[in-house]
């Protein structure tokens, strides 16, 4: 019994975290039939284990959700975001049911009502808003249960399904054997045709009980998706989440060792690297943060890579971190390399205890992730790109995997390449191939794209057999990684196999050069090589970078068109409306308490900091803490928006329905189906520009002379700082500077005109004198200033 | 009863005692596939039913030239840390029992010797030396860093 229970909760533990997943893009994505069968299948089997062990919860629980999807199947009821979150629920308590069952034994006693009237509920919606899942015609039960068939699995321990490898990989060597044996005796062709077919059948079950130890990394996946969707949810963070290289295979055992580091890296992704919503606006992010997690087989190493777009690392955060923490001392952090820096996070003691959230405060830091990889021969590495994202990579080496590997031959003898990393195969003496001695290194030439030669008898330290044919001497173009690549030189291509790798004795491993030993089926063993040690070993830069082929720049180039098109920032402003505006005249998204802002002379005003700028409001906003205020920034002056919240950012279409008149509103764009209004920065930045100084580099001084009663000083002179002019009374000079121009009075005594200095003349009565007068009167404010400017421009042209 | 249990064997022109408990199985082996840059004292790998062993020279361990491997000679199988590995024998002369105990290695050892060797056993009226294959396969490593 107790080994049912075991198996019972192994599998389920397993399924639920598949199930999980599986919801998750199934909510994204509700038509997706086929993730709604696989949810189905998964719950139908936790209830067919149940009901044999006799536990009642589980049971009704997994009904519950069994009875709810297989109405979703038939297309009697709708499927919508609650059922996922009611089902999710469900799956959830079965989680916590079989935690308790793991550590007592028993099912403990309670009451599910919640969870499955939860589900109950939802199904009183009206059915006639099913979403289309059923477009095809219903399946049957027999449809149904077919497809339970084809997924069941049973567990077996793992030194069972070992000792069947090795059994198997024995039968092949003993088939090659008495294959050659049959051959050598000139054996009847009967004989020979009834052993061809035991061959090929052998063949094939090779091909099976590899497959068994192995696992895609779907599986690692499929949780995650559920992980990240909840915690988002906590965060309030919108979060893509994507996968890819799901079908990459590794070690079940070796994917165990990496489930907790991985899983512990994307909760820090959403934990420390995304940034807050405005932090991202401003920053000219989108609102949706993306995390892709991808696996790929990287020569002889299968790549874990987690990237997000957050904040990534910042190396004196982290040094100022690590001096409080008594990581490391000032001394010492002054010695660090930027690596240095970034590395810290992989010191003991340097995780986050400060700040134990409910979702990073289990107690691992990255010391303990990096530990575990280490000891399954992994590395970590980080690609930091502060303010635009961090990029963890977990490299594990491939143990008993199955690879796709290029035989070749070199120095009389049979070496391995992953063909994975092979981009191309010429021969040397192909038309297509040119090869240049150059300062005593050797380059390919191929196609106008220079590629280091590496001869693999040279970094192998052997010399090249002569008696090899020199026309098989192929080259072999290799790319072990993003941005390098090389031509290696062989003295010959034989063909290409599946092999099953596993790690050479480590004083072999330790060369470098190799990643791995292999048998084929002519029970010889080959090394595999390892693409990149090769490289460091012959102590040649492969980087692309500078290379005559510009294919990357072109990436580049497109990278950066695309980030050149105009991007849209929507929001929803206090009206509650969903208005747009240009993403690049935002300086950023600003809460401010509500207090900050003040009415002053008919306008809005906001004090941000040391400053005040103007907002485009018809009163400060009353009866709220904070307000959002969008920052536009023309380069010269602000001017703040109010607004509700931050919606998004997306791409300006292309296509604007221009308003008819200028205004706030420039036109209409239509979004995802809806229009929205777009903002005319141009529009409410004229509204406010002349309010505010011009900060000239150089602010025309206005000399005042003959101000008598003060009149000038306290009237005059503050309209003209206002103006943006300096203003100096009477016969104060600037050091080493000629008044712009020059104020005096009609009626005042005479002006001591200085030099040319442009002189404008007020007058205190309204009507002018005559028809030569032009002096202005000196409440005409328009005038005055207009006189100003003329009389400034045309000193200055 | 296991304990007392040796295998007697020529490996590097001497003759030595082997723990039986540290041996897997001595095999022979046809021509071992050369592994070009590997410490010398590799002298290549060859495959025992589904498993490759790395196929170790003593004679390189103790300090003496390499000596080519002929089809058909016997190994002395061992594991160390998960992984296979062969010693290359000159010969192998018997397995048993030898009762007396294992005794201090007493006298002056060629520095390759001493290395490798644990203690010393009377066995038919001569010393042997009772070596440890393992010191075999990890002692180069230590030698090259």
């Amino acid at each position: 019994m107790d080994d049912l229970l075991n198996d019972f909760l192994a599998e389920t533990a397993e399924i639920l975290a598949e199930a999980g997943g599986a919801l998750v893009a199934w909510e994204a994505d509700p038509a997706d039939r086929a993730q709604l069968d696989a949810i189905f299948r998964l719950v139908h089997t936790i209830k067919g284990s149940s009901g044999f062990l006799s536990l009642p919860r589980v049971t009704a629980l997994s009904h519950a959700a069994e009875d709810a999807l297989d109405q979703v199947r038939r297309g009697n009821r709708p499927a919508n975001a609650a059922l996922v979150t009611a089902v999710l629920a469900i799956v959830d308590r079965l989680s916590s049911l079989c935690g308790v069952l793991g550590s007592t034994g028993q099912e403990p006693q309670g009451d599910d009502s919640d969870v499955i009237e939860a589900l109950a509920l939802v199904d009183d919606r009206p059915a006639a808003k099913a979403a289309p899942v059923v477009a095809e015609t219903a399946p049957t039960d027999e449809d149904i249960n077919a497809e339970l068939q084809s997924w069941r699995s049973i567990r077996v321990p793992l030194p069972l399904l070992d000792s069947v490898m090795t059994g198997v990989t024995d039968i092949v060597l003993a088939r090659n054997e008495f294959a050659r044996l049959l051959r050598e005796s000139g054996a009847d062709a009967s004989v020979i045709a009834s052993f061809d077919r035991l061959s090929d059948s052998i063949a094939g079950m090779r091909q099976s009980v590899s497959q068994m130890r192995m696992q895609r990394f779907d599986m690692l996946f499929s949780p995650l998706a559920r992980f990240v969707r909840d915690l988002a949810l906590d965060f309030g963070y919108k979060v893509r989440f994507s996968t890819s290289g799901g079908e990459v295979e590794l070690d079940r055992e070796m994917m165990e060792n990496i489930r907790d580091p991985l899983i512990h890296i994307v909760r820090n992704a959403i934990d420390h690297g995304i940034e807050h919503l405005d932090e991202r606006v401003a920053g000219g992010k989108g609102i949706t943060a993306h995390i892709d997690v991808s696996a790929r087989q990287s020569g002889n190493q299968i790549e874990i890579m987690v990237r997000d777009d957050g904040r990534g690392l910042s190396p004196d955060a982290l040094v100022a971190k690590a001096i409080s923490a008594r990581i490391v001392t000032a001394a010492e952090a002054k010695a660090l390399t930027p690596r240095e820096k970034l590395e810290l996070i992989f010191r003991p003691g340097f995780s986050t205890a400060a700040k134990v959230t409910s979702i990073s405060g289990r107690g691992v830091g990255m010391d303990i992730v990096k530990a575990n990889l280490e000891k399954i021969g992994g590395v970590v590495e980080l690609r930091n790109d502060e303010g635009r994202g961090l990029t963890i990579a977990l490299r594990v080496p491939m143990t008993l995997t199955i690879i796709s590997g290029l035989m070749v031959r070199a120095a009389a003898q049979y070496f391995a390449i992953p063909r994975g990393s092979v981009r191309e195969i010429l021969l040397e003496t192909s038309d297509s191939v040119r090869i240049d001695r150059v300062g005593g290194g050797e380059l390919a030439t191929v196609r106008g794209e220079q590629f280091p030669l590496l001869r693999l008898e040279h970094v192998l330290g052997g010399a090249i057999d002569d008696t090899d044919d020199q026309d098989d001497r192929a080259i072999i173009l290799v790319r072990p990684g993003q941005g390098h690549s090389y031509a290696l030189s062989v003295a010959a291509i034989h063909d290409h196999e599946e092999l099953v790798i596993k790690p050479a004795a480590p004083m072999i491993m330790a060369t470098g050069l190799y990643a791995g030993t292999t048998l084929p089926d002519n029970g010889r063993p080959v090394l595999l090589l390892d693409v990149q040690g090769l490289l460091a070993a012959a102590g040649v830069d492969a980087s692309e970078a500078g290379r005559s082929h510009d294919a990357n720049a072109e990436a580049e180039a497109e990278v950066a068109a695309a980030r050149d098109v105009a991007q849209l920032l929507l929001f929803c402003d206090v009206g509650g409306r969903m208005r747009g505006v240009r993403l690049s005249v935002i300086e950023r998204v600003e809460e401010v308490p509500a207090a900050a802002l003040f009415e002053t002379a008919g306008t809005v005003q906001a004090k941000i900091g040391t400053d005040i700028f103007p907002v485009h409001a018809a009163a400060a906003p009353k009866g709220r803490d904070a307000v959002k205020l969008l920052r536009l920034n023309d380069g010269q002056s602000v001017l703040c928006y109010p607004i509700e919240a931050v919606i998004d950012i997306v791409r300006l279409p292309d296509v604007v329905q221009a308003a008819q008149e200028p205004g706030l509103i420039a036109g209409v764009v239509l979004i995802g189906g809806q229009p929205v209004e777009l903002i005319d920065p141009f529009w409410l930045m004229a509204q406010y520009g002349a309010e505010q100084a011009v900060p000239s580099s150089r602010q025309p001084l206005c000399r005042l002379s003959d101000d008598v009663d003060g009149w000038a000083d306290n009237f005059l002179a503050p309209i003209l700082r206002n103006a943006g002019y300096r203003v100096v009374s009477g016969d104060k000079v600037v050091e080493g500077e000629r008044p712009d121009v020059q104020l005096c009075f009609v009626d005042g005594p005479a002006a001591p005109v200085a030099g040319d200095v442009p002189l404008v003349r007020l007058r205190s009565s309204v009507a002018a004198t005559g028809p030569d007068d032009d002096s202005i009167y000196r409440y005409d404010r328009g005038a005055l200033l207009e006189a100003l400017r003329s009389r400034v421009a045309g000193a200055r042209s | 009863m296991m304990e007392k249990l040796y295998l007697i064997a020529r490996i590097a022109d001497t003759r030595v005692a082997l723990r039986s408990r540290a041996i897997n199985s001595v095999v022979t082996v046809g021509t071992p596939v050369h592994v070009p840059a590997a410490p010398p004292h590799v002298a290549g790998l060859f495959a025992l039913r589904s498993r490759v062993f790395t196929l170790i020279d003593p004679h390189v361990v103790i300090g003496l030239p390499a000596v080519a491997v002929a089809p058909g000679q016997r190994v002395i199988v061992v594991d160390v840390a998960d992984h296979g590995y062969a010693l290359l024998a000159d010969a192998i002369e018997d397995v048993c029992f030898i009762d007396a105990p294992e005794t201090r290695v007493t006298g002056r050892l060629l520095p390759g010797w001493a290395r490798v060797a644990d203690a010393m056993i009377e066995y038919e009226g001569a010393s042997l030396l009772v070596v440890d294959p393992s010191h075999f396969i990890t002692l180069p490593v230590a030698k090259a860093a």
